[in-house]
């Protein structure tokens, strides 16, 4: 029993770390639009470019 | 009075410390989420662990299928085009939240599907993959230890004999016997096995373009295509590749959530997942057209000569162990992750022997398997990519890219991921649906397909389907206390 209340009061500490992050606008990292753009990009490019020279 | 109160501190800085590692390897285990402090792999690091995931024998197997389908210049477009698309889709559901949060992929899931459901996603997606690929790695280590016997006596190889089975009851067996001891002995094989699969790709590559040229290569025909219309050939070639970049469906999620940020959870995946595996396919599927065998054993030994077949035979009955030693290991920690009370009692030992029922009756009553290999992992795709599917709509258009933390780890039966009953009756709706869209599009099992088929493929349509029909009936349908939490527009 004191293992689970322990162990929920870490629960909520990690929990609260992220709303903090989250609140803060602090996630390191972040995939931007731009990330999205050159994968997009980078898919489509590959799929064109092997379509045209192989099928 | 000093020295007392100083020793007390130790002791309870010890105490502390000890706490907070238990913490963190729970947290390394999926209970909870882990922290950004705690997450250890940049970039590259995840780029190579990525890369000794792809690195398995199965790309060779994978590659010698798509030798059946088409010749390699239209087989080398359609590994680049299937594993791409697979890769990127797969990798958008899984690894963002990972890399974000630091939450385990199965926890996360209880969002999408409840905390029941995504139990039986568990079972669906993990459990029936891990068990058919059990089966297909341990009679290809039969094979190996097969076509080994037959080169040491000179003889020749019965690839479906009882040495073959018997060969693949005991790659079972001892697989079993390595992950029973724990997760060590597994790390030090694959220190071994990655690096020296990539020296036996080229030292392949490097003999099969002393026999012809790129060019020559380039122009050889396929070795069994199934249909007069080479596009429909084509396509299924790609249908198979797409398959298989949907398959890392289960794992990378679960990876990604070791890496620091976003940013590295996503890119490595693309150089490692989808590079190395599209690599190792890519010789696979030369060495299968240049010596008119699609079976890895069989072309080694025929490409590389009595001496050099023997070790590289030898090799690859040792690397296959050591894929179904990562894959056992990964699906029963999972396993006990979701699974009930009464699962999580049973000994480590015991679950994995029980998980090795499935595959050894696999090998001993159906080793045709092994040829059809690849019709099993097209039907896997059936589900992996309406899962992707399913896991895009959620998180990026339903979510706003937010997890609520304290809800997915905390008491499920009152939270809002309850749904009903632990299952969310949207996102299975869903999956179905996506599962219908495939098999109408696309049989695995007969290859048959609707004329769609060659404009759009199996899997892409699964995937969009799916997506659609979880976010159009989250928006209409899941309102109110205990149905996700989804946020209000």
């Amino acid at each position: 029993m004191e293992t689970d209340i322990a162990w929920q009061k870490e629960l909520e500490r990690r929990a609260r770390i992220y709303e903090d992050i989250e609140a803060g606008g602090r996630f390191e990292g972040v995939m931007t639009t731009l990330d999205y753009a050159g994968m997009a990009a980078l898919t489509l490019v590959l799929v064109v470019g092997f379509w045209i020279w192989g099928a | 009075m000093t020295d007392h109160v100083s020793r007390g501190g130790f002791a309870a800085i010890e105490t502390e410390q000890e706490e907070a590692a238990r913490n963190r390897a729970a947290a390394e285990r999926g209970d909870a989420p882990l922290l950004p402090s705690e997450r250890l792999w940049g970039f590259w690091e995840f780029t190579y662990a990525n890369s000794a995931l792809a690195i398995a024998t199965w790309a060779f197997l994978i590659g010698g299928a798509i030798g059946l389908f088409v010749g390699p210049k239209e087989g080398i477009a359609a590994i680049v085009i299937g594993n791409i698309v697979g890769v990127v889709l797969t990798a958008l559901a899984t690894t963002p939240l990972s890399g974000r949060y630091g939450i385990e992929q199965f926890v996360a899931l209880r969002s999408q599907f409840g905390y029941n459901g995504s139990r039986i996603v568990y079972v669906l997606a993990v459990v029936v993959l891990t068990m058919g690929w059990l089966a297909v790695l341990a009679m290809m280590f039969g094979r190996s230890i097969d076509g080994l016997a037959a080169l040491s006596a000179g003889e020749a190889a019965n690839p479906t004999g009882i040495k073959m089975v018997i060969a693949a009851i005991g790659a079972i067996l001892v697989t079993w016997f390595i992950v029973a001891k724990g997760p060590t002995s597994i790390k030090f094989f694959n220190m071994v096995v990655s690096p020296a699969l990539v020296i036996l790709m080229i030292v392949m590559l490097y003999l099969i373009l002393q026999q012809r040229s790129f060019a020559e290569l380039l122009e050889m025909p396929a070795l069994a295509p199934p249909f007069e219309d080479n596009t429909l050939n084509f396509i299924i070639a790609v249908e198979v590749n797409l398959a298989a970049g949907f398959s890392w469906w289960p794992y990378i999620g679960n990876l990604a959530r070791l890496t620091k940020n976003e940013r590295t959870a996503f890119w490595p995946n693309i150089l490692g997942i989808f590079g190395a595996a599209a690599l190792g396919e890519i010789v696979g599927l030369l060495a299968a057209v240049a010596l008119g065998e699609s079976d890895p054993t069989i072309w080694m030994t025929k490409i590389a000569g009595p001496i050099i077949g023997i070790i590289a035979l030898l090799f690859v009955a040792f690397a296959n162990m050591t894929s179904m030693a990562n894959i056992l290991y990964t699906s029963i920690v999972g396993l006990r992750q979701v699974g009930t009370a009464s699962v999580r009692a049973i000994s480590w030992s015991t679950i994995l022997f029980l998980f090795c029922l499935i595959p050894l009756g696999l090998v001993i009553f159906y080793p045709q398997m092994y040829d059809g290999f690849f019709i099993f992992l097209v039907w896997t795709s059936a589900l992996n990519s309406a899962l992707a599917g399913i896991g895009i709509a959620d998180y990026f258009f339903l979510r706003g890219q937010k997890l609520d933390m304290r809800s997915l780890h905390g008491p499920q039966e009152s939270g809002p991921y309850r749904f009903w009953a632990g299952f969310n009756p949207i996102g299975l709706a869903a999956l179905a649906m996506g599962f219908i869209v495939y098999v109408a599009i696309f049989n695995p099992q007969t290859l048959a397909s609707i004329p769609a088929f060659k404009y759009l493929t199996a899997s892409v349509p699964s995937c969009v389907a799916a997506g659609v029909v979880h976010y159009v009936l989250t928006r209409l349908f899941a309102r109110g206390a205990g149905w996700g939490n989804y946020p209000r527009r």
